[in-house]
């Protein structure tokens, strides 16, 4: 079995080249600019939407309002379908995830990224392997506990053939224990089921299952990168994002990085991407970003211009392999 | 008292001139829809829900309860004014209403209205009050077999119920199922009947449908009715008032029943409208001298006034706790709860007790100040009738197309709207019913996620829906109600009638 | 006892007279929608067989649910269809008659000329234009009335929707001439 990982370009560099671009006085938006959510209220896209539009308005990044339209129909396709069809409309602006990859895969939705302008790579989302706290403790007695079960452990995500679906297929393959997947319409509901106990386990972004985290109702068992996450401030009474295991080390070589990108409609002008390219940019330097990703657990980054194509490249070759491996093509 | 704190701390959350302001132009406009022919509560929450997208959850239910306040206030003004039920509960208030206000006891009957629903209200207010925080406790014991349990009980409830032909239940509910399945299915992320229309991907709005099935429909059926209208304005004094309140006590046995009644139907999916039957037909039933309903008498306002509120009010709870409404409306908020990212449901009372306990105090709040508002402004109110429907008509219309687009900024949901707007007429017009066409086209996709869902977590056996106590007994219960009319009809056999039948007067 | 008992008297010169002919009975409404219902049931029943409406190991597929409540939508309709047949030579009610029709035709024919202007022209100057027409040719109201509410509620609107709350609205030429 191949080892999951995602390119993560080193931050410095890229933010090095944005700071010598000139100011862009050649456009601006003379309408409210729309952010399309591919996703449902209160799930981690409109979150980080809200949170973006909150920081343009607190800052005065932009003099047009910022709106949140939220297109999470048909587990984001919708969006997928609307940001295609305005074409040419500097408007509108998507927040887009691995969906963008996924989609057109699993249920031949007619949708390519290519087709739409690049801005920025704004962060990575984790994922974290979560059991109830009156479960087991570790990866090791929660893997064993599984194989011992007489019916197969229950699984809760997101959607049905997308990362968390992915995921649970790439634990079962790497552990040797069996899973049924319950697809849920949202994290949150995944969350609330996990505290209810009726799925054994889930693997949430930190975002969906931080307050009955905070609430102690759910354990983290590892999470999902090469490397801890960064921050050290305590979310629990005992306990940091930073004091979860990765996988690795408790014996599960499993990865997952997923990105968050904003993207524009296909044949918007340069002066146009490059206005976004600025305004995501100054985002990504206000405190509202920075408070959010600490908060979310999200890890930083900023990728444009050609690192982002390349990233985007490499990100979807993987995509499809995990997707190819899974079973989830359609035919 | 755990209660009284979270209430207590609910007011606290309520009492800011913003949200205070937000509830006087709910209940503005709340009144303002119910007077209209042609608008009412269900369709006035719906057209205005768009405006409260922006708004944060609470001051935006805040606001659409008290629109709701506003319209089953609002219903009464033309029931006995004009004879004309602004809304469907609102019907059985006519009986005796229009014919006190022909007396010249307008005033008289418009205060009975006013303060019987403000007691039914109030009763109802109680008992989510002092229910909500069991229902939290008995909240995480909802999984999918528990969820689809509930489903199943308020689909049965409507085919076992219903009064109107069977098999136009099942054509109403069974197009809402199917209509409700268009678009993504969650639990295989396949595409199902969308015939390679990127239109039909995202599904179809329940909210769009809602709009046409009543709003539109409605305009059409007015018009085809003749308009003219011949009523009583009325001024209320504080004298006929207080004179109405000091009688109130001799009626207590009428309140109370109607309470009842009401918060019963309202918990299970009666609705207000049975309820409000049903509170007048018992109320007619032991009274003495029977045969003066109808000409005149103030129980006759007092008993469907109560239950209709109590019913509207009590709806909120199961649609608060369980995420299932016990009204059109309720079934309308639900959809705004999902829109403002609060998923209703057990949970939703231990993770968002600013906005629930924020609601709850809303509801006294409300009706307080609902009841001093309508008793004052009656004659402006009544005015509005004098508008030619010329002039309300294309404002309608207007109103429920931006609704009908804000929901998803989508141009096809226009044509959508105005597609609905003509099955309801049609619908209407040969009696297949729009209330379970609505109920199966918002719990549709749910009941079916929930069953699947419970399928592959217990390996495919339908055993899982008696697996334990609670999913048992759900279980049972809609199956009963299901074949409820045959059981009726076999125990009426062996001469056990039951008391409760509506029958019109 | 009120003082100030006034009476509202409000007259409709246009109301449908009682003795119109019937144009179409109920009872052929409800075949032609049951007719209507049949198509809708097997063309969706159809989708839903091919995209799989067996029972798998894992319970349901998803064409399954769809697929039986086609069927049971077919029968519902079907059912209707024979007992509407078979009841026709006892009873047929008026299902609109010639005057009803036309004042349904006065509102529908307007909203429906509406969607199409909302469709080209954006939705505030359909609303200018639905409102103003509307009370003028069907209403028959004075033309300065008219075209004054329409504008207000048209204005009232705008500024409520696009401008405070930034729900935004389709628009046309216009707007864009007056650069919204």
């Amino acid at each position: 079995m191949k080892l999951v990982r995602i390119p993560v370009k080193a931050v410095g560099a890229a933010t090095a080249l944005l700071l010598s671009t000139p100011a862009f006085a050649g456009w601006e938006p003379t309408k409210p600019v729309e952010i399309v959510v591919a996703a449902g209220a209160g799930g981690a896209s409109d979150q980080m939407a809200r949170m973006m539009q909150a920081a343009i308005q607190k800052n005065n990044l932009m003099k047009q309002p910022m709106v949140v339209s939220l297109k999470g129909g048909a587990s984001g396709a919708e969006a997928l379908m609307y940001m295609k069809s305005s074409e040419g409309d500097p408007n509108k602006v998507l927040i887009a995830y691995s969906l963008i990859y996924m989609l057109p895969l699993s249920a031949k939705i007619p949708f390519n990224w290519r087709e739409l302008t690049p801005v920025s790579v704004v962060a990575l989302d984790q994922f974290v392997l979560w059991d109830n706290s009156a479960g087991p403790k570790t990866v090791k007695e929660f893997v064993a506990a599984a194989k011992a079960a007489s019916a197969p452990f229950k699984m809760g995500g997101t959607g049905s053939k997308r990362e968390d679906h992915v995921l649970t297929v790439f634990l079962e393959q790497k552990t040797g224990a069996k899973f049924s997947y319950l697809p849920y319409k949202s994290g949150g509901e995944a969350a609330t089921q996990l505290v209810g106990n009726h799925t054994e386990a889930n693997v949430n972004n930190p975002s969906e299952n931080l307050e009955v985290w905070r609430a102690g109702q759910v354990r983290p068992l590892c999470v999902f990168d090469r490397e801890r996450i960064s921050y050290t401030t305590k979310v629990t009474d005992t306990q940091s994002w930073a004091d979860i295991p990765t996988c690795k080390e408790e014996g599960v070589d499993v990865q997952y990085l997923m990105l968050r990108a904003m993207f524009l409609p296909g044949k918007v002008t340069p002066e146009q991407q490059a206005f976004y390219v600025d305004l995501f940019h100054k985002v990504t330097q206000t405190a509202e970003y920075k408070d959010y990703m600490e908060k979310q657990a999200l890890k930083p980054i900023f990728l444009t211009g050609k690192d982002m194509v390349q990233f985007l490249e490499e990100d979807d070759a993987l995509n499809k392999s995990l997707m190819t491996e899974a079973g989830f093509v359609a035919k | 008292m755990e209660a009284l704190g979270l209430l207590l701390h609910g007011f606290a959350v309520l009492l800011t001139w913003k949200t205070l302001v937000l509830m006087m132009v709910g209940l503005v406009l709340g009144i303002f829809v119910g007077v209209l022919p042609g608008l009412g509560g269900p369709n006035g929450v719906a057209i205005l829900l768009p405006l409260t997208f922006t708004m944060d959850p609470t001051s935006a239910i805040v606001m659409l309860s008290c629109i709701y306040w506003g319209a089953l206030f609002g219903g009464a003004i033309t029931s006995i004014l004009f004879n004309i039920p602004g809304e469907a509960w609102s019907v059985a208030t006519t009986f005796d209403g229009y014919p006190m206000a022909q007396q010249g006891r307008a005033a008289e009957a418009l205060t009975a209205a006013f303060t019987s629903s403000f007691v039914g209200s109030l009763v109802a207010v109680l008992l989510i009050t002092f229910l909500a925080p069991m229902i939290s406790s008995f909240a995480l014991k909802f999984g999918p077999p528990e969820f689809f349990a509930v489903y199943l009980l308020t689909f049965c409830s409507f085919v076992g119920l219903g009064r109107e032909a069977k098999h136009k239940t099942v054509i109403s509910m069974s197009l809402g199922l199917l209509l409700a399945g268009i678009g993504m299915d969650t639990v295989s992320g396949n595409l199902r009947m969308t015939f390679g229309s990127p239109e039909l991907l995202r599904g179809i709005n329940f909210l769009v449908a809602v709009i046409g099935l009543f709003g539109i429909s409605e305009i059409l059926l007015t018009m085809e009715e003749r308009l003219a209208l011949r009523g009583h304005a009325a001024g209320i004094s504080l004298r006929v008032v207080l004179g109405v309140w000091k009688d109130l006590p001799k009626y207590w046995v009428t309140l109370l029943r109607s309470s009842f009644i009401g918060c019963w139907l309202g918990i299970t999916p009666g609705g207000a409208i049975a309820a409000s039957f049903m509170g007048y037909n018992l109320a007619k039933r032991f009274a003495k001298e029977s045969e003066s309903f109808g000409k005149g008498r103030i129980e006759g306002v007092f008993a469907p006034e109560t239950a209709a509120h109590a019913s509207g009010t009590s709806a909120l709870l199961p649609m608060l706790a369980l995420g299932i409404p016990g009204s059109g409306t309720a079934a309308i908020l639900l959809g705004g709860l999902m829109v403002w990212g609060l998923n209703p449901g057990p949970l939703l009372f231990v993770e968002h007790k600013d906005f629930v306990w924020g609601l709850i105090a809303s509801m006294y709040l409300g009706n307080v100040v609902g009841l001093v508002l309508v008793l004052t402004t009656v004659p402006i109110f009544a005015s509005i009738l004098r508008v030619p429907f010329a002039a309300v008509a294309p404002m309608i219309v207007v109103s429920c197309a931006i609704g009908a687009y804000a929901i998803q900024n989508a141009m096809f949901d226009i044509w959508l709207m105005l597609g609905f707007g003509v099955v309801g007429y049609v619908f209407k017009k040969i009696g297949i019913p729009l209330a379970p066409f609505t109920l199966a086209l918002v719990l549709g996709n749910r009941a079916e996620d929930a069953f699947r869902l419970s399928m592959i977590g217990s390996g495919g056996t339908l055993k899982v829906f008696w697996s334990n106590g609670l999913v048992g007994s759900i279980t049972t219960l809609a199956i009963l109600l299901l074949f409820w009319p045959v059981i009726d009809n076999l125990l009426g056999r062996v001469g056990l009638t039951h008391g409760t039948r509506a029958t019109s007067p | 006892m009120s003082q100030t008992d006034i009476e509202i008297v409000v007259e409709d010169p246009t109301a449908p007279e009682d003795d119109s002919p019937s144009v179409v009975s109920s009872g052929t409404i409800e075949i032609v929608v049951c007719l209507l219902l049949l198509a809708l049931a097997v063309t969706l029943g159809f989708d839903n067989w091919r995209t799989g409406a067996s029972w798998d190991a894992t319970g349901p597929e998803p064409g399954y649910f769809p697929f039986y409540l086609s069927v049971i939508l077919a029968g519902g309709s079907f059912y209707g269809l024979v007992a509407t047949l078979l009841a026709r030579r006892a009873s047929s009610g008026t299902f609109v008659t010639r005057a009803q029709g036309r004042r349904v035709l006065a509102v529908f024919v307007p909203t429906l000329l509406f969607c199409l202007t909302t469709q080209f022209l954006g939705l505030y100057v359909a609303s200018f234009l639905l409102i103003a027409g509307f009370m003028r040719l069907v209403g028959r109201i004075a033309l300065w009335k008219s075209l004054l509410t329409a504008f207000a509620f048209t204005a009232i609107m705008f500024v409520t929707f696009d401008v405070a709350f930034d729900v935004i609205m389709p628009k046309g030429p216009l707007e864009a001439a007056l650069g919204r």
